[in-house]
Protein backbone atom coordinates (compact mmCIF):
# COMPACT_ATOMS: atom_id res chain seq x y z
CA UNK A 1 0.00 0.00 0.00
CA UNK A 2 2.16 2.72 -1.13
CA UNK A 3 1.14 6.39 -0.61
CA UNK A 4 2.38 9.25 -1.54
CA UNK A 5 4.68 9.96 0.93
CA UNK A 6 6.33 6.04 1.09
CA UNK A 7 9.17 4.89 -1.00
CA UNK A 8 9.23 1.20 -2.14
CA UNK A 9 12.76 0.13 -2.73
CA UNK A 10 14.09 -2.71 -4.51
CA UNK A 11 17.13 -4.36 -2.89
CA UNK A 12 18.89 -6.93 -4.80
CA UNK A 13 18.73 -9.80 -6.76
CA UNK A 14 21.73 -8.66 -7.69
CA UNK A 15 23.40 -6.04 -4.81
CA UNK A 16 26.70 -7.13 -3.55
CA UNK A 17 25.90 -7.36 -0.35
CA UNK A 18 23.00 -10.15 -0.48
CA UNK A 19 25.12 -12.93 -0.26
CA UNK A 20 23.62 -14.65 -3.43
CA UNK A 21 20.83 -13.61 -4.64
CA UNK A 22 17.98 -12.36 -2.26
CA UNK A 23 15.40 -9.78 -3.00
CA UNK A 24 14.20 -7.86 -0.82
CA UNK A 25 11.53 -5.18 -1.65
CA UNK A 26 11.39 -2.76 1.06
CA UNK A 27 8.57 -0.04 1.67
CA UNK A 28 10.17 3.27 3.12
CA UNK A 29 9.22 6.44 5.21
CA UNK A 30 12.32 8.82 4.37
CA UNK A 31 14.82 6.15 5.32
CA UNK A 32 12.46 4.27 8.09
CA UNK A 33 11.95 0.84 6.79
CA UNK A 34 7.86 0.00 7.24
CA UNK A 35 7.65 -3.19 5.68
CA UNK A 36 9.67 -5.88 4.18
CA UNK A 37 9.10 -8.46 2.11
CA UNK A 38 11.98 -11.07 0.72
CA UNK A 39 11.87 -12.74 -2.72
CA UNK A 40 13.53 -15.68 -3.05
CA UNK A 41 14.18 -18.91 -5.85
CA UNK A 42 16.39 -16.86 -7.92
CA UNK A 43 18.79 -20.34 -7.66
CA UNK A 44 16.46 -23.09 -7.25
CA UNK A 45 17.70 -26.11 -8.55
CA UNK A 46 14.87 -28.59 -7.94
CA UNK A 47 17.16 -30.86 -5.15
CA UNK A 48 14.22 -32.10 -3.55
CA UNK A 49 12.44 -32.93 -7.06
CA UNK A 50 15.96 -34.22 -8.61
CA UNK A 51 16.34 -36.78 -6.03
CA UNK A 52 12.96 -38.80 -6.80
CA UNK A 53 14.86 -39.54 -10.17
CA UNK A 54 18.06 -40.34 -8.66
CA UNK A 55 19.86 -43.16 -6.34
CA UNK A 56 20.99 -42.42 -3.73
CA UNK A 57 24.64 -42.89 -4.71
CA UNK A 58 23.71 -40.63 -8.29
CA UNK A 59 22.62 -37.98 -5.35
CA UNK A 60 24.82 -38.10 -3.18
CA UNK A 61 27.37 -36.10 -4.80
CA UNK A 62 24.93 -33.10 -6.07
CA UNK A 63 23.99 -32.60 -1.98
CA UNK A 64 27.24 -30.70 -1.06
CA UNK A 65 25.86 -27.47 -3.73
CA UNK A 66 22.70 -27.17 -1.06
CA UNK A 67 24.98 -25.29 0.88
CA UNK A 68 28.37 -24.52 -0.90
CA UNK A 69 30.07 -23.17 2.14
CA UNK A 70 29.69 -26.04 4.43
CA UNK A 71 29.08 -28.66 2.02
CA UNK A 72 30.14 -31.84 4.55
CA UNK A 73 27.19 -31.32 6.61
CA UNK A 74 24.76 -32.26 3.67
CA UNK A 75 26.70 -35.49 2.86
CA UNK A 76 26.49 -36.43 6.59
CA UNK A 77 22.70 -36.30 6.61
CA UNK A 78 22.38 -38.58 3.07
CA UNK A 79 25.05 -41.01 4.13
CA UNK A 80 23.35 -41.12 7.50
CA UNK A 81 19.97 -41.78 6.40
CA UNK A 82 20.96 -44.62 4.19
CA UNK A 83 23.56 -45.76 7.44
CA UNK A 84 20.63 -45.91 10.08
CA UNK A 85 18.32 -47.40 7.59
CA UNK A 86 20.21 -50.14 6.86
CA UNK A 87 21.15 -50.58 9.88
CA UNK A 88 25.39 -50.14 9.38
CA UNK A 89 27.32 -49.20 12.13
CA UNK A 90 30.58 -46.89 11.62
CA UNK A 91 33.74 -47.95 12.94
CA UNK A 92 35.37 -45.33 15.92
CA UNK A 93 37.37 -43.68 13.52
CA UNK A 94 35.55 -42.95 10.66
CA UNK A 95 33.35 -41.40 12.72
CA UNK A 96 36.20 -38.92 14.47
CA UNK A 97 37.10 -37.93 10.96
CA UNK A 98 34.43 -37.27 10.06
CA UNK A 99 33.60 -34.65 13.23
CA UNK A 100 37.12 -33.16 12.42
CA UNK A 101 36.07 -32.62 8.49
CA UNK A 102 32.85 -31.52 9.90
CA UNK A 103 34.36 -28.85 12.70
CA UNK A 104 37.10 -28.12 9.60
CA UNK A 105 34.41 -27.25 7.25
CA UNK A 106 32.22 -25.23 9.73
CA UNK A 107 35.46 -22.93 11.05
CA UNK A 108 35.58 -22.67 6.93
CA UNK A 109 32.37 -21.22 6.98
CA UNK A 110 32.37 -19.04 10.12
CA UNK A 111 35.64 -17.55 8.58
CA UNK A 112 33.47 -16.34 5.69
CA UNK A 113 30.91 -14.93 7.35
CA UNK A 114 33.03 -12.72 9.33
CA UNK A 115 34.67 -11.59 6.55
CA UNK A 116 31.74 -10.92 4.52
CA UNK A 117 29.78 -9.54 7.34
CA UNK A 118 32.31 -6.63 7.94
CA UNK A 119 32.32 -6.00 3.91
CA UNK A 120 28.83 -5.23 4.39
CA UNK A 121 29.23 -3.12 7.20
CA UNK A 122 32.09 -1.77 4.93
CA UNK A 123 35.25 -2.41 6.75
CA UNK A 124 37.36 -4.39 3.66
CA UNK A 125 40.36 -5.49 5.67
CA UNK A 126 38.69 -8.24 7.58
CA UNK A 127 37.42 -10.11 4.62
CA UNK A 128 41.12 -10.42 3.54
CA UNK A 129 42.30 -11.70 6.54
CA UNK A 130 39.82 -14.17 7.02
CA UNK A 131 39.89 -15.46 3.51
CA UNK A 132 43.58 -15.71 4.65
CA UNK A 133 42.90 -18.14 7.43
CA UNK A 134 39.65 -19.72 5.08
CA UNK A 135 42.54 -20.75 2.66
CA UNK A 136 44.45 -23.13 4.64
CA UNK A 137 41.90 -24.55 5.11
CA UNK A 138 40.66 -25.00 1.81
CA UNK A 139 43.91 -26.23 0.86
CA UNK A 140 43.87 -29.09 3.53
CA UNK A 141 40.45 -30.23 1.69
CA UNK A 142 41.79 -29.88 -1.69
CA UNK A 143 44.97 -31.74 -0.72
CA UNK A 144 42.91 -34.64 1.34
CA UNK A 145 39.47 -34.86 -1.24
CA UNK A 146 40.70 -33.12 -4.30
CA UNK A 147 37.79 -30.31 -4.26
CA UNK A 148 37.86 -26.94 -2.18
CA UNK A 149 34.25 -26.96 -1.73
CA UNK A 150 32.39 -29.53 -2.92
CA UNK A 151 34.01 -32.32 -1.42
CA UNK A 152 31.93 -35.45 -1.69
CA UNK A 153 33.79 -37.02 0.50
CA UNK A 154 31.48 -39.15 2.83
CA UNK A 155 30.00 -41.88 1.38
CA UNK A 156 27.75 -44.37 2.70
CA UNK A 157 29.54 -46.55 6.04
CA UNK A 158 32.51 -44.25 5.65
CA UNK A 159 34.45 -41.99 4.11
CA UNK A 160 36.63 -41.92 0.47
CA UNK A 161 39.35 -42.41 2.20
CA UNK A 162 41.70 -42.57 5.24
CA UNK A 163 42.50 -39.09 6.63
CA UNK A 164 46.20 -38.00 5.92
CA UNK A 165 48.40 -34.92 5.54
CA UNK A 166 47.10 -34.73 9.87
CA UNK A 167 50.48 -31.92 10.29
CA UNK A 168 48.71 -29.57 8.25
CA UNK A 169 45.62 -29.91 10.55
CA UNK A 170 48.03 -29.58 13.43
CA UNK A 171 49.32 -26.41 11.98
CA UNK A 172 45.98 -25.02 11.76
CA UNK A 173 45.20 -24.98 15.01
CA UNK A 174 48.15 -24.24 16.27
CA UNK A 175 47.62 -20.83 14.30
CA UNK A 176 44.28 -19.75 14.18
CA UNK A 177 43.73 -19.03 18.20
CA UNK A 178 46.47 -16.18 17.61
CA UNK A 179 44.48 -14.82 14.30
CA UNK A 180 41.26 -15.49 16.15
CA UNK A 181 42.55 -12.76 18.86
CA UNK A 182 43.49 -10.52 16.01
CA UNK A 183 40.15 -10.45 14.28
CA UNK A 184 39.08 -9.32 18.12
CA UNK A 185 41.31 -6.79 18.19
CA UNK A 186 40.16 -5.16 15.32
CA UNK A 187 36.61 -5.91 15.50
CA UNK A 188 35.08 -6.89 18.87
CA UNK A 189 35.85 -3.29 20.74
CA UNK A 190 36.40 -1.05 17.22
CA UNK A 191 33.63 1.96 18.07
CA UNK A 192 32.42 1.72 14.21
CA UNK A 193 31.57 -1.88 14.74
CA UNK A 194 29.73 -1.45 17.96
CA UNK A 195 27.44 1.85 16.56
CA UNK A 196 26.38 -0.46 13.69
CA UNK A 197 25.68 -3.71 15.48
CA UNK A 198 25.03 -3.25 19.13
CA UNK A 199 21.59 -3.11 20.36
CA UNK A 200 20.89 -3.68 16.24
CA UNK A 201 18.47 -6.30 14.98
CA UNK A 202 17.33 -7.59 18.37
CA UNK A 203 15.79 -11.23 18.65
CA UNK A 204 13.80 -11.55 20.92
CA UNK A 205 13.42 -15.74 22.65
CA UNK A 206 9.86 -15.16 21.58
CA UNK A 207 9.62 -13.92 18.39
CA UNK A 208 12.92 -16.80 17.58
CA UNK A 209 10.62 -19.56 18.53
CA UNK A 210 7.47 -18.49 16.70
CA UNK A 211 9.86 -18.42 13.44
CA UNK A 212 11.83 -21.50 14.03
CA UNK A 213 15.32 -19.76 14.44
CA UNK A 214 17.95 -22.38 15.06
CA UNK A 215 21.75 -22.41 15.61
CA UNK A 216 23.68 -19.61 16.27
CA UNK A 217 21.15 -17.02 16.26
CA UNK A 218 19.31 -18.76 18.61
CA UNK A 219 21.92 -19.52 21.42
CA UNK A 220 22.83 -15.63 20.81
CA UNK A 221 19.24 -14.96 22.22
CA UNK A 222 20.16 -17.02 25.21
CA UNK A 223 18.69 -20.47 24.62
CA UNK A 224 20.85 -23.73 25.17
CA UNK A 225 19.96 -25.71 22.48
CA UNK A 226 22.78 -27.23 20.37
CA UNK A 227 22.59 -30.50 18.54
CA UNK A 228 26.00 -31.43 19.02
CA UNK A 229 25.31 -32.47 22.53
CA UNK A 230 22.76 -35.19 21.99
CA UNK A 231 24.32 -36.11 18.32
CA UNK A 232 25.55 -39.21 18.61
CA UNK A 233 29.15 -38.40 16.28
CA UNK A 234 30.44 -35.80 18.70
CA UNK A 235 29.38 -38.27 22.03
CA UNK A 236 32.98 -38.58 23.33
CA UNK A 237 33.71 -35.01 22.59
CA UNK A 238 33.97 -32.34 25.31
CA UNK A 239 32.97 -28.93 24.44
CA UNK A 240 30.47 -26.56 25.75
CA UNK A 241 27.72 -24.55 23.64
CA UNK A 242 28.12 -21.23 23.29
CA UNK A 243 24.91 -19.41 24.72
CA UNK A 244 25.24 -15.92 25.27
CA UNK A 245 22.55 -13.44 26.15
CA UNK A 246 22.59 -10.41 24.30
CA UNK A 247 20.34 -10.95 21.65
CA UNK A 248 21.68 -7.92 18.93
CA UNK A 249 23.87 -8.45 16.03
CA UNK A 250 27.29 -8.03 18.03
CA UNK A 251 26.37 -10.91 20.17
CA UNK A 252 25.34 -13.35 16.91
CA UNK A 253 29.36 -11.68 15.51
CA UNK A 254 30.79 -12.71 19.31
CA UNK A 255 28.97 -16.48 19.13
CA UNK A 256 30.65 -17.06 16.04
CA UNK A 257 33.95 -15.91 17.12
CA UNK A 258 33.75 -18.19 20.37
CA UNK A 259 32.28 -21.29 18.35
CA UNK A 260 35.47 -21.14 16.09
CA UNK A 261 37.28 -21.75 19.28
CA UNK A 262 35.07 -24.27 20.46
CA UNK A 263 35.69 -26.18 17.28
CA UNK A 264 39.17 -26.00 17.52
CA UNK A 265 39.03 -27.36 20.74
CA UNK A 266 36.74 -30.45 19.08
CA UNK A 267 39.40 -30.93 16.26
CA UNK A 268 42.13 -31.21 19.26
CA UNK A 269 40.20 -33.87 20.71
CA UNK A 270 39.68 -35.36 17.04
CA UNK A 271 43.87 -35.26 16.41
CA UNK A 272 44.54 -37.16 19.72
CA UNK A 273 41.25 -39.82 18.81
CA UNK A 274 42.84 -40.62 15.89
CA UNK A 275 46.02 -41.15 17.28
CA UNK A 276 45.12 -43.63 19.46
CA UNK A 277 43.17 -45.52 16.98
CA UNK A 278 45.30 -46.32 13.92
CA UNK A 279 43.22 -48.55 12.15
CA UNK A 280 41.00 -47.74 9.34
CA UNK A 281 38.31 -50.44 8.87
CA UNK A 282 34.73 -49.28 7.20
CA UNK A 283 31.48 -50.47 6.38
CA UNK A 284 31.04 -49.76 3.65
CA UNK A 285 27.59 -50.13 1.69
CA UNK A 286 27.86 -51.53 -1.97
CA UNK A 287 26.22 -47.92 -3.69
CA UNK A 288 24.98 -49.73 -6.68
CA UNK A 289 22.61 -52.32 -4.18
CA UNK A 290 21.89 -49.01 -1.75
CA UNK A 291 17.76 -49.84 -1.12
CA UNK A 292 16.33 -48.77 1.76
CA UNK A 293 13.36 -50.85 3.54
CA UNK A 294 10.10 -49.33 3.36
CA UNK A 295 9.40 -46.70 5.75
CA UNK A 296 10.13 -43.00 7.13
CA UNK A 297 13.75 -41.81 7.93
CA UNK A 298 14.46 -38.55 9.69
CA UNK A 299 17.50 -37.25 10.67
CA UNK A 300 18.87 -33.96 11.63
CA UNK A 301 22.39 -31.92 12.03
CA UNK A 302 23.66 -28.68 14.09
CA UNK A 303 24.90 -26.97 10.59
CA UNK A 304 26.48 -23.38 10.80
CA UNK A 305 23.27 -21.83 9.66
CA UNK A 306 20.86 -23.91 12.17
CA UNK A 307 18.81 -26.81 12.54
CA UNK A 308 19.68 -28.94 8.80
CA UNK A 309 17.32 -32.03 8.84
CA UNK A 310 16.09 -34.27 5.85
CA UNK A 311 12.99 -36.53 5.80
CA UNK A 312 12.73 -39.53 3.12
CA UNK A 313 10.17 -41.77 2.63
CA UNK A 314 11.08 -44.90 1.19
CA UNK A 315 8.74 -47.55 -0.86
CA UNK A 316 11.92 -50.20 -0.61
CA UNK A 317 13.24 -49.36 -3.78
CA UNK A 318 16.63 -47.70 -5.00
CA UNK A 319 15.27 -44.26 -4.90
CA UNK A 320 13.70 -42.20 -2.24
CA UNK A 321 9.98 -41.82 -3.39
CA UNK A 322 9.65 -38.78 -1.24
CA UNK A 323 13.26 -35.86 0.31
CA UNK A 324 13.05 -32.73 2.09
CA UNK A 325 15.32 -30.96 3.38
CA UNK A 326 14.83 -28.37 5.80
CA UNK A 327 17.56 -25.94 6.32
CA UNK A 328 18.13 -22.90 8.47
CA UNK A 329 18.68 -19.98 6.27
CA UNK A 330 15.01 -20.55 4.74
CA UNK A 331 13.42 -18.98 8.26
CA UNK A 332 16.08 -16.85 9.13
CA UNK A 333 15.15 -15.33 5.43
CA UNK A 334 11.82 -15.17 6.51
CA UNK A 335 12.06 -13.43 9.78
CA UNK A 336 13.09 -10.63 8.03
CA UNK A 337 9.87 -9.71 7.77
CA UNK A 338 9.93 -8.81 11.23
CA UNK A 339 13.46 -8.18 12.43
CA UNK A 340 13.47 -5.14 9.97
CA UNK A 341 10.42 -3.52 10.29
CA UNK A 342 11.11 -0.36 12.28
CA UNK A 343 15.34 -0.46 11.58
CA UNK A 344 16.51 2.29 9.25
CA UNK A 345 17.58 1.80 6.05
CA UNK A 346 20.71 1.57 6.29
CA UNK A 347 20.73 -0.89 9.29
CA UNK A 348 18.86 -3.41 6.73
CA UNK A 349 22.40 -5.17 5.27
CA UNK A 350 24.07 -5.23 8.28
CA UNK A 351 20.79 -7.04 10.28
CA UNK A 352 20.26 -9.23 7.51
CA UNK A 353 23.75 -10.13 7.00
CA UNK A 354 24.28 -10.85 11.38
CA UNK A 355 21.59 -13.69 10.29
CA UNK A 356 24.67 -15.32 8.33
CA UNK A 357 21.92 -15.98 5.22
CA UNK A 358 23.19 -18.06 2.39
CA UNK A 359 20.66 -18.30 -0.68
CA UNK A 360 21.35 -22.11 -2.12
CA UNK A 361 20.44 -23.09 1.19
CA UNK A 362 17.23 -20.86 1.14
CA UNK A 363 16.26 -21.85 -2.84
CA UNK A 364 17.59 -25.64 -2.61
CA UNK B 1 -10.11 -27.80 23.33
CA UNK B 2 -9.52 -29.74 26.06
CA UNK B 3 -7.73 -32.93 27.15
CA UNK B 4 -10.53 -35.56 26.95
CA UNK B 5 -11.29 -34.09 23.08
CA UNK B 6 -7.91 -34.44 22.38
CA UNK B 7 -7.99 -37.75 23.30
CA UNK B 8 -11.01 -38.59 21.26
CA UNK B 9 -9.23 -37.17 18.39
CA UNK B 10 -5.67 -38.64 18.61
CA UNK B 11 -6.56 -41.70 21.04
CA UNK B 12 -4.60 -42.82 24.00
CA UNK B 13 -1.07 -42.83 23.24
CA UNK B 14 2.02 -40.43 24.16
CA UNK B 15 3.01 -37.52 22.76
CA UNK B 16 6.73 -38.61 22.13
CA UNK B 17 7.75 -41.11 19.71
CA UNK B 18 5.64 -42.28 17.02
CA UNK B 19 4.22 -40.25 14.51
CA UNK B 20 0.06 -39.42 15.48
CA UNK B 21 -2.18 -38.86 13.10
CA UNK B 22 -4.79 -36.76 13.34
CA UNK B 23 -8.13 -37.13 11.46
CA UNK B 24 -9.47 -33.79 11.50
CA UNK B 25 -9.50 -30.36 13.78
CA UNK B 26 -5.78 -30.26 13.31
CA UNK B 27 -5.60 -26.31 14.23
CA UNK B 28 -7.19 -26.75 17.26
CA UNK B 29 -4.74 -30.39 18.20
CA UNK B 30 -1.84 -28.15 17.39
CA UNK B 31 -3.05 -25.18 19.16
CA UNK B 32 -3.56 -27.41 22.40
CA UNK B 33 -0.43 -29.05 22.18
CA UNK B 34 1.35 -25.78 21.94
CA UNK B 35 -0.41 -24.21 24.42
CA UNK B 36 -0.25 -26.85 26.79
CA UNK B 37 3.05 -29.16 26.33
CA UNK B 38 5.54 -26.16 25.80
CA UNK B 39 5.91 -27.12 21.91
CA UNK B 40 6.48 -23.80 21.13
CA UNK B 41 8.72 -24.56 18.11
CA UNK B 42 7.54 -25.36 14.76
CA UNK B 43 10.47 -27.28 12.81
CA UNK B 44 8.97 -27.66 10.05
CA UNK B 45 5.68 -29.23 7.94
CA UNK B 46 6.83 -32.29 5.57
CA UNK B 47 4.28 -32.82 2.78
CA UNK B 48 4.09 -36.57 0.94
CA UNK B 49 1.88 -37.37 -2.04
CA UNK B 50 0.65 -40.68 -1.67
CA UNK B 51 -1.30 -40.41 -4.68
CA UNK B 52 -4.64 -40.31 -4.06
CA UNK B 53 -4.21 -37.86 -0.94
CA UNK B 54 -1.50 -35.93 0.71
CA UNK B 55 0.12 -35.96 3.81
CA UNK B 56 1.01 -33.07 6.35
CA UNK B 57 3.36 -34.26 8.97
CA UNK B 58 4.17 -31.26 11.72
CA UNK B 59 7.25 -31.52 13.50
CA UNK B 60 6.53 -29.51 16.73
CA UNK B 61 9.33 -29.06 19.18
CA UNK B 62 9.90 -28.56 22.55
CA UNK B 63 13.06 -26.69 23.43
CA UNK B 64 13.11 -26.96 26.85
CA UNK B 65 12.77 -31.48 26.92
CA UNK B 66 14.27 -31.40 23.48
CA UNK B 67 11.68 -33.54 22.53
CA UNK B 68 9.86 -33.86 19.26
CA UNK B 69 6.25 -34.64 18.80
CA UNK B 70 5.12 -35.46 15.01
CA UNK B 71 1.47 -34.64 14.05
CA UNK B 72 0.05 -36.03 10.74
CA UNK B 73 -3.25 -35.09 8.47
CA UNK B 74 -3.76 -36.22 5.47
CA UNK B 75 -5.50 -33.81 2.96
CA UNK B 76 -6.62 -33.75 -0.36
CA UNK B 77 -6.36 -29.91 -1.86
CA UNK B 78 -7.21 -27.95 0.82
CA UNK B 79 -5.78 -27.68 4.77
CA UNK B 80 -6.30 -25.06 7.56
CA UNK B 81 -3.58 -23.01 7.80
CA UNK B 82 -1.60 -22.26 11.10
CA UNK B 83 0.00 -19.22 11.07
CA UNK B 84 -1.89 -17.49 13.44
CA UNK B 85 0.02 -20.26 15.71
CA UNK B 86 3.43 -20.17 14.28
CA UNK B 87 4.64 -17.58 12.50
CA UNK B 88 7.52 -19.60 10.27
CA UNK B 89 4.44 -21.90 9.44
CA UNK B 90 3.61 -18.78 6.64
CA UNK B 91 6.64 -19.86 4.57
CA UNK B 92 6.38 -23.80 4.94
CA UNK B 93 2.80 -23.31 3.49
CA UNK B 94 4.24 -21.31 0.48
CA UNK B 95 6.42 -23.93 -0.37
CA UNK B 96 3.67 -26.94 0.09
CA UNK B 97 1.50 -25.05 -1.44
CA UNK B 98 4.12 -23.45 -4.38
CA UNK B 99 4.98 -27.40 -4.68
CA UNK B 100 1.66 -29.47 -4.10
CA UNK B 101 -0.67 -26.94 -4.59
CA UNK B 102 -2.65 -27.57 -1.23
CA UNK B 103 -4.28 -24.27 -0.33
CA UNK B 104 -3.83 -23.57 2.91
CA UNK B 105 -7.40 -21.74 4.25
CA UNK B 106 -6.68 -18.68 6.67
CA UNK B 107 -3.46 -17.86 4.73
CA UNK B 108 -3.79 -15.17 2.80
CA UNK B 109 -0.18 -14.72 1.63
CA UNK B 110 0.26 -17.47 -0.64
CA UNK B 111 2.10 -17.50 -3.96
CA UNK B 112 4.88 -19.00 -6.31
CA UNK B 113 7.87 -19.09 -4.39
CA UNK B 114 10.51 -21.09 -6.38
CA UNK B 115 8.00 -21.38 -9.46
CA UNK B 116 7.70 -18.33 -11.81
CA UNK B 117 4.54 -16.55 -11.44
CA UNK B 118 2.73 -17.88 -14.33
CA UNK B 119 3.65 -21.69 -14.14
CA UNK B 120 1.43 -24.16 -14.80
CA UNK B 121 1.25 -27.59 -12.19
CA UNK B 122 3.02 -28.49 -9.40
CA UNK B 123 6.04 -30.09 -9.39
CA UNK B 124 6.86 -32.53 -6.49
CA UNK B 125 3.53 -34.01 -7.21
CA UNK B 126 3.73 -37.31 -8.79
CA UNK B 127 1.01 -36.84 -11.21
CA UNK B 128 2.87 -33.31 -12.29
CA UNK B 129 2.78 -33.37 -16.38
CA UNK B 130 6.23 -34.68 -17.38
CA UNK B 131 5.66 -34.29 -20.65
CA UNK B 132 4.85 -30.46 -20.59
CA UNK B 133 6.25 -28.51 -23.54
CA UNK B 134 8.09 -25.83 -21.66
CA UNK B 135 10.38 -28.05 -20.32
CA UNK B 136 13.32 -27.87 -22.52
CA UNK B 137 13.92 -32.23 -22.51
CA UNK B 138 10.32 -32.21 -23.85
CA UNK B 139 10.44 -29.74 -26.69
CA UNK B 140 9.41 -31.54 -29.71
CA UNK B 141 9.26 -28.37 -31.92
CA UNK B 142 11.58 -28.51 -35.16
CA UNK B 143 13.71 -25.66 -33.52
CA UNK B 144 14.78 -28.33 -30.99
Amino acid sequence: MTTATTLKLNLGPQHPSTHGVLRLILELDGEKILSCEPDIGYLHRGMEKMAEGLTYIQYLPTVDRIDYLAGCFYSELLCRSVEKAMNVELSERVKTIRVILLELNRIASHLLWIGAFLMDLGAISPFFYAMREREMILRYFEKLTGQRMMYNYFVFGGVRSDIDYLEEIEEIIKILPSKIKDYEKIITDNPIFLRRTKGKGVLEQEVAFNNSITGVNLRASGINYDLRCSDYLYRDFDFSPVVLEGKDSWTRYKARILELKESLKIIGQGLEKLKSNEKFEQNLINPLTVKLPEGEYYNEIEAPRGLASIYIKSTGGDKPYRLKWRTGSYYSVNMLRHLLVGEYLNDAIAIAGSLDIILPEVDK
Amino acid sequence: MNLNELKNIIGECNLQGEKICVQHRLHDVIEFVKNNYSYKMLKSITAVDLGDEIELIYNLFSVEDEEDVLLSIKVQNEAESIVDLFESAKADENEIYDMFGIQFIGNEDLKRLYMPENWEGFPLRKDYIQDDTRLAWNDNSDNA
